[in-house]
């Protein structure tokens, strides 16, 4: 009965050698593994948010406000300025809209043109976005205005990252 | 738009839509008022790159067109006027030259351009904030001269 649970020489070497030989296996797959992934790792530092105007100076006709961030190109960082326009809708709450005209980039500006004054208005080429940021049937813009990630914290209203609808 | 890649790529792609050409003239000089001469030109730079992103959509930012302080003012004027002549054969019709430097006004009415010519406003002392609110006042007035450009060519 003893001899039973004896371990024999081949299993003993059989163990040993799995085990040593998985422990190289594993420290060859894990740097490959951590390569293939990081991609998905490194998503998470994505931009921060940047304070940009106290909540309670937000009304319900848009505001333009610039703020500044960092971004990095390749090896040439820089301090880009954004702007977004902010306001109260009717249900009280803060929307941010990016200014970035959906046709070709230019910068839109609220109530511009005396014949649309309730309407974003694009000066290079006449497209316009009722206050939602939906673009208007007709003009040359084919999507609404990209609405920025935001969030308030001690008053303080903070920009993220444009998104499309 | 700006003279790099990826933006003339869009531009090739979408010419009909780009009519304006932002060409900042940028004095250079290492012997006399050196430092005068430089403030022109970064003021310059910035107020033109604040300008492309604002109508991105509609105008090309070309690389500065510079010249010597010492040069010939007849000669960097034939120099401008073939810059123009290229640029028109490529599709632009409007062209506005941006310049600091006072001496531009003196042959403003002999190039085809729309030179708009504004004093350089020292930055460098200033704070942050009070700088981008001061670019930011000058490039909506550079806007207005932009865009009533783009009106007087459609009402004529």
């Amino acid at each position: 009965m003893a001899k039973k649970k004896e371990v024999t020489r081949r299993q003993f070497l059989n163990y040993s050698l799995t085990g040593v030989g998985g422990f190289m296996a594993a420290g060859m797959l894990m740097p490959m593994v951590r390569f293939a992934i990081d991609p998905l790792l490194k998503e998470g530092a994505k931009q921060d948010f940047v304070p940009v105007m106290d909540t309670s100076e937000i009304t319900n006709k848009p505001v333009r406000k610039e703020f500044k961030i960092d971004q990095v190109d390749g090896w040439y960082e820089s301090e880009v300025t954004q702007s977004a326009w902010v306001y109260k809708d009717e249900k009280d709450e803060i929307v941010a809209l990016s200014p970035v005209c959906k046709h070709l980039g230019c910068t839109v500006d609220w109530a511009s043109n005396a014949a649309y004054p309730d309407q974003f208005y694009c000066p290079c080429h006449g497209g316009r976005y009722t206050k939602d940021g939906v673009n208007v049937k007709g003009t040359p813009p084919l999507a609404p205005l990209d609405v920025y990630n935001k969030k308030v914290e001690d008053g303080k209203l903070y920009l993220g990252k444009p998104e499309p609808r | 738009m700006k003279w790099t890649e990826a933006d003339i790529a869009l531009f090739e792609k979408e010419k009909e839509y780009v009519d304006t050409a932002v060409l900042p003239l940028v004095p250079i000089s290492m012997t006399n008022n050196m430092k005068t001469t430089v403030s022109m030109g970064e003021y310059i730079s910035i107020i033109s790159s604040e300008l492309e992103r604002q109508l991105k959509g509609r105008l090309l930012l070309l690389p500065a067109f510079t010249y010597l302080s010492s040069e010939e003012q007849a000669t960097t004027k034939d120099r401008l006027k073939k810059v123009e002549e290229e640029l028109m054969l490529g599709g632009i019709q409007h062209i506005i030259t941006l310049t600091a430097d006072v001496n531009w006004k003196q042959v403003e009415d002999q190039v085809s351009s729309a030179l708009l010519w504004m004093p350089a406003i020292p930055l460098e002392h200033m704070d942050e904030q009070y700088k981008m609110e001061t670019v930011s006042a000058q490039v909506k007035q550079v806007l207005q001269f932009v865009t009533n450009t783009w009106q007087s060519n459609i009402n004529s």
